[in-house]
């Protein structure tokens, strides 16, 4: 029992961490690193589910994009 | 990238596709219900939302090991390449449908225990160190929360944004998906009363899927050899690599130099491949870098014209350049350097027949 309450538990604050991520992602980050997300808007709720679940993937990615940015063309 | 993310792009296909899809679930679903008693333990008779979170489970089940059967047999033969298309709105469907399934045991075997009963799925069976009543709901979940990542990361966007080798990578997570569920059946359902159909849909299910992909794979490894084989003697009778087809554009060239510093430039046209000499008969303008229309080079720099399959400037003028022989093999373009006379026809590759 106290294994499984201490999962849930867990389970709960990495989605509370994912929505925290995914606020910030789909305001500033998907803009800076994703030229082609530029102007749509419709498609960027689609993200959220995506964001919560994978969001220390998402982190990683945004900082390689950022950090890799100035060296594209 | 120039494209624009949209919510979804439609098209008839894609209609015609998830109709499809959705009308094969749905009367699987209704027969499951319908006639799934009729073969049941009269004796013990089973109530309605076991049979609709067994109806939900097995669709799932089949729906995954259909996802899992595509790639190899579009493989196989390219007339189940339209399958492949839309696998993202199948994988999407089958997670919700798997959903469903947990739904209704979270909803019916723990409905009334007193604890929450997110908890109480996880502590009810701790056992994990026998295979007999082994927690198999655990492998479900497991299951369940990587048809949900996979589901929720479908979206071109994801594709992009994590990069084609870790967006495959995460992607190639149904497998153990696939491998949870079969243990989930396996340690869970299959160990009560003997229960011939869902037996043999399991092991036909395992049997399908495994066999497709060492089928797949020996034929790949196959063509492979063969590839390699008939590159090692193109080379040994002089032909040169002159590099991959995606390296060309359409309607463009890539300029190969050969050893005794000849010239050659490989055009991409209409689906095919024909290469000439860079070099204009007129002033020995660099042909590479001309326009192609209708099969036709024109010089960048008087705008003199040849054929690309014969090097043949197009009536009444008399213009002749030498071609080239070009060979495909797999995805690699080999050159024979000897330059034909002249005006000679040589017929060009096709692309994507799998020369
Ligand atoms: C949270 C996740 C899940 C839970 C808690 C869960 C739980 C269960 C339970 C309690 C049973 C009944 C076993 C029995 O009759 O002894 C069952 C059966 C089954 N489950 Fe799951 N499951 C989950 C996820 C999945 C997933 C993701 C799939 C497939 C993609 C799946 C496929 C099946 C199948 C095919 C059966 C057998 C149905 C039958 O008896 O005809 N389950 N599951
Ligand atoms: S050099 Fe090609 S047209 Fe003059």
């Amino acid at each position: 029992m106290q294994t499984a309450e201490f999962l849930i538990e867990l389970g709960r604050y990495y989605l509370y961490a994912g929505g925290i991520v995914t606020a910030l992602f789909l305001v500033i980050g998907i803009d800076r690193i994703e030229p082609s997300a530029n102007g749509s808007y419709a498609f960027r709720p689609l993200l959220i589910p995506g964001i919560c679940l994978i969001w220390p993937l998402v982190l990683y990615r945004w900082a390689v994009l950022e950090r890799t940015k100035g060296h594209k063309p | 990238m120039s494209v624009q993310y949209t919510p979804v792009l439609w098209n008839r296909n894609k209609l015609v596709y998830d109709a499809v899809l959705l009308i094969a679930v749905a009367l699987y679903l209704y027969v499951f219900i319908r006639y799934a008693p009729a073969f049941e333990d009269v004796t013990k008779p089973i109530d309605g939302a076991t049979l609709r979170m067994r109806a939900f489970g097995s669709c799932a089940f089949l729906m995954l090991t259909v996802i899992l059967c595509i790639g190899p047999l579009a493989r196989l033969d390219r007339r189940f390449l339209p399958l492949l298309y839309n696998r993202r709105h199948f994988g999407v469907l089958t997670a919700g449908i798997a959903a469903v399934h947990a739904n209704y045991v979270l909803g019916w075997y723990y409905n009334f225990s007193p604890t929450d009963k997110y908890v109480a799925l996880l502590s009810s069976n701790t056992s994990y160190g026998q295979i007999l009543g082994f927690p198999f709901e655990a492998l479900g979940i497991g299951a369940l929360l990587i048809l949900f990542v996979l589901a929720a990361t479908s979206h071109d966007f994801w594709l992009s944004f994590l990069g084609a080798p870790l967006w495959k990578a995460l992607h190639m997570s149904i497998y153990i998906a696939y491998a949870f569920v079969v243990l989930h059946v396996a340690l869970g359902a299959l160990q009560g009363p003997g229960d011939p159909i869902l037996t043999s849909l399991v092991t036909a299910s395992v049997v399908l899927v495994c066999g497709l992909h060492f089928a797949t794979g020996r034929m790949e490894a196959a063509r492979e050899r063969g590839e390699a084989t008939a590159k090692a003697s193109l080379q040994n009778a002089g032909w040169v690599v002159a590099g991959e087809v995606d390296e060309i554009d359409e309607d463009c060239a890539k300029v190969v130099t050969l050893d005794d510093d000849e010239r050659v430039a490989i055009f991409k046209y209409d689906g095919k491949l024909s290469a000439i000499t860079n070099a204009c008969a007129h002033q020995n303008g660099p042909l590479g870098e001309g326009k192609v229309l209708w099969g036709c080079i024109t010089c960048p720099w008087h705008g003199y014209q040849y054929n690309l399959a014969d090097g043949r400037a197009p009536e009444p003028f008399t213009e002749k350049i030498s071609t080239y022989r070009l060979k495909l093999i797999g995805s690699t373009v080999l050159l024979d350097p000897k330059a034909l006379p002249p005006g000679t026809h040589v017929e060009p590759v096709r692309l994507g027949e799998g020369a």
